[in-house]
């Protein structure tokens, strides 16, 4: 018998899991074996939806007196009847459901290499990314050393950071294949190069911003700030290619993760603050840039200010003097 | 005749067996023997005792300075008392072994001073000698090194040291520690002087014995000690002291030492000493001149904390081998790091508060950082480190740091800013 139709099981990202064919209505949709249509998710009831047949060929969807009931296309109401169109979704419990008769035109057809694929997932953004951060990790390292180098010696220090990220990849494309089945390898790199090149391009600006204007108070919050916010782009965009979550799932996740890691490491570093050191701690950045582009204070103010300190250290001492 | 002469033997014979007798009993008067046999009794040994444990935090030597039993020791033996009077009680034991406790009737901290009166009547005292004494004397200095028993040590006068902050004698003779405090007397057992230090290999320090009249003439009238302790004495003395040295350091009258292009301050006075090197190896692709300077002398505070120490050190780094970019990472990284601690507990300091800007001087811009804490126990008191780096130059750069220790927080700012305004270059 010829198919009349197909119910297809979608992902979070709408991509066909499953397709089942409809030989005849009406069809039932539930966890039982003795549907149509067995949907593995454990808020579906085992005898959840059917589908059937009604005049001039209207295809009805009916609750089956379901727990948490049914849902048609981006409804947020659980509705227990409805008529179905071929090709609008459902959703019941966590599973997105869609019916599309045989009859159904299907898109059309894309032609090789007209379509642009996403920038991230192409394999050249990955390739292109990793030679950039890697020829970046060569001049910081020939830059920041001030001994005498060899070229062998500048082109074998970056490999650590090549390895590790490659390896943080490859966990990244692991977890895709177990959880969208693909692997996802050159996005995730491309993903993870992105972050580790804007992390070094916001501690070119820190550092600059430091040998310019010492002054500036809590420079360092818009670090952190700068940091987390590159955190969470890391795990938006690893999310996004390893799961099927949506758009607001991830950002969440990636907003969670980010502000977990960002806060405990503040909070370490407040603990570290406030111990006791005979270390004096000061920013002293220098470059090499004309002194006349450096914005600079006069001798007066400089030691006005140093007033500032005396009062700090003599609230240090009350303290102190307190806690005895 | 031969009668005569063997009479005139005989009767001599008899007359010196006796003396060589006595002699072989009794010390010549002047020796080494007598001196430790008739003076020993003025010493004692100072113990200063952690009262809940009952134990001995430090040892030292004292002497019974005058009628009424006034005790002089140094100032650093008993420091731990008047940093901590409720922790710490003084015992003094004498020659025979008696232990009495004392208490503190005032210090000299600049000298390293202090008087001691116990409640026991001494028998008799030691005097001061009076006369200047030449170099080359006959001294002898007594103390309980290492707390091995009293002993004697002979050594020479070699004359007050010259280019030091404070007067001190130059004792050629071997003071270890514990026999600080103790007296060095000449030949007719007048104190010359206090042992306060030594440098080892013979070269000892004494305080002049006029430190320890005047001590002793300040406090003649103290009966009680006061309850307040000695801290706030110490932090003034110190203050006082420090207001007198710093005066006028690194003013425009101040010796130059030329690192091209930089001029740069030195030496600014006798008791600085100063030294230079240079790194130029052939693997380094740059070469580093450094200037140092610093004060001999520094004031006992307590254990951790002293005064009175100035330091400064000019680095000059040059490159014609590294681009501008790899030059100021060696730069920077001299800014920032090198001697960027100094000794200190939590009890005693506050932690170091920092302040950095870019500081358009007569001169030039200078990256400038200022540093200082404050010593809780003497609020008037801090330590500070300055330290500038020239901006502008591609090619060289200059790092100089001024380090001061135990000075008031005008002294910070008038002694860096004096500093500053010294630091010159050719643009």
């Amino acid at each position: 018998m010829a198919a009349l139709g197909y119910i297809e099981i979608l992902d979070g990202k709408g991509s066909v899991v499953e397709r089942i064919a409809v030989d005849s209505f009406p069809v039932t949709i539930g966890r039982a074996y003795s549907n149509q249509v067995i949907v593995s998710d454990p808020f579906v009831c085992p005898l959840h939806l059917k589908i059937a047949q009604h005049e001039q060929g209207r295809l009805l969807a009916s609750d089956l007196d379901s727990v948490n009931g049914s849902y048609p296309t981006a409804g947020k109401e659980s509705v227990t009847q409805w008529e179905l169109q071929s090709g609008s979704q459902f959703r019941i419990g966590h599973t997105v459901l869609r019916y599309v008769s045989v009859d159904h035109p299907p898109a059309p057809t894309l032609v090789d290499g007209a379509v642009k694929m996403s920038l991230l997932a192409s394999p050249y953004a990955a390739v292109i990314s990793a030679v950039v951060l890697v020829l970046l990790l060569c001049l910081d390292g020939y830059l920041s050393s001030f001994e005498r180098v060899t070229v062998a010696q500048i082109i074998s220090e970056p490999w650590v950071t090549v390895s590790m990220l490659a390896t943080w990849a490859g966990m990244w494309a692991l977890a895709s294949r177990l959880v969208v089945s693909r692997f996802n390898f050159a996005q995730h790199v491309t993903i993870a190069c992105i972050a580790l090149l804007t992390i070094s391009g916001l501690g070119v600006v820190a550092e600059w911003t430091e040998f310019f204007l010492p002054r500036i108070p809590m420079l360092w919050i818009a670090g952190v700030f700068g940091y987390g916010l590159v955190l969470a782009g890391l795990v938006y965009g690893h999310l996004g290619a390893a799961s099927a979550l949506r758009r607001r799932s991830r950002l969440w996740a990636a907003a969670a993760v980010s502000l977990v890691v960002v806060s405990s490491s503040a909070i370490s570093d407040f603990a570290a603050r406030s111990k006791f050191s005979t270390i004096m701690e000061y920013s002293g950045v220098i470059k090499p840039i004309d002194a006349a582009w450096v914005p600079a204070t006069s001798v007066d103010e400089f030691f006005g200010s140093s007033e500032k300190l005396k009062s700090e250290l003599d609230k240090l001492t009350k303290k102190a003097k307190a806690s005895h | 005749m031969n009668r005569l002469l063997a009479a005139c033997a005989l009767i001599l014979w008899l007359c010196v067996i006796p003396i060589i007798r006595a002699s072989q009993a009794q010390p010549v008067p002047g020796t080494t023997p007598e001196i430790f046999k008739q003076f020993s009794e003025y010493v004692v040994k100072i113990e200063v005792v952690e009262t809940g444990s009952a134990a001995k935090a430090s040892t030292g030597t004292g002497f019974v300075a005058d009628p009424s039993g006034r005790i002089v020791t140094n100032y650093h033996v008993i420091s731990k008392l008047v940093h901590s009077p409720e922790r710490y009680r003084i015992d003094v034991i004498d020659v025979a072994g008696g232990t009495t406790v004392a208490t503190v009737l005032g210090v000299d901290v600049v000298y390293d001073l202090a008087v001691l009166r116990t409640a026991r009547r001494p028998k008799g005292h030691l005097d001061f000698e009076s006369k200047p004494v030449e170099q080359g004397t006959r001294l002898y200095s007594l103390g309980h090194p290492h707390d091995l028993g009293l002993s004697i040590v002979e050594g020479t006068h070699n004359g007050l040291l010259k280019h030091t902050l404070y007067p001190k004698v130059h004792f050629t003779g071997s003071l270890n520690p514990g026999m600080s405090g103790g007296p060095t007397l000449t030949q007719a057992g007048k104190v010359v002087g206090v042992n306060v230090a030594t440098e080892g290999n013979q070269i000892s320090f004494l305080v002049p014995a006029e430190r320890a009249i005047a001590l002793l003439e300040r406090t003649a009238k103290v009966e009680t000690p006061a309850a307040a302790g000695f801290l706030a004495d110490v932090g003034r003395q110190i203050y006082d002291n420090q207001s007198r040295y710093l005066a006028g350091m690194f003013d425009a009258k101040t010796p130059r030492v030329v690192l091209s292009p930089y001029n740069l301050p030195t030496r600014p006075t006798e008791f600085f000493r100063c030294w230079a090197d240079a790194v130029r190896r052939k693997e380094l692709p740059y070469v580093s001149v450094t200037h140092d300077c610093s004060t001999d002398d520094y004031i006992f505070v307590s254990s951790e904390q002293s005064s009175g120490i100035v330091r400064f050190f000019h680095q000059l780094l040059s490159t014609s081998e590294l681009n501008p970019a790899r030059f100021f990472t060696l730069y920077s990284g001299q800014f920032q790091g090198g001697n960027a601690a100094m000794f200190g507990n939590e009890e005693e300091v506050t932690p170091f508060r920092c302040q950095t800007r870019n500081v358009a001087t007569a001169n030039g811009k200078l990256k400038a950082v200022l540093c200082a804490r404050q010593y809780i126990k003497l609020p008037t008191l801090y330590d500070a480190v300055f330290r500038a780096a020239t901006l502008g130059s591609r090619n060289a750069g200059l790092v100089s740091t001024l380090s001061l220790s135990g000075v008031s927080f005008d002294n910070v700012q008038g002694l860096s800013r004096r500093y500053m305004e010294n630091i010159k270059w050719q643009r």
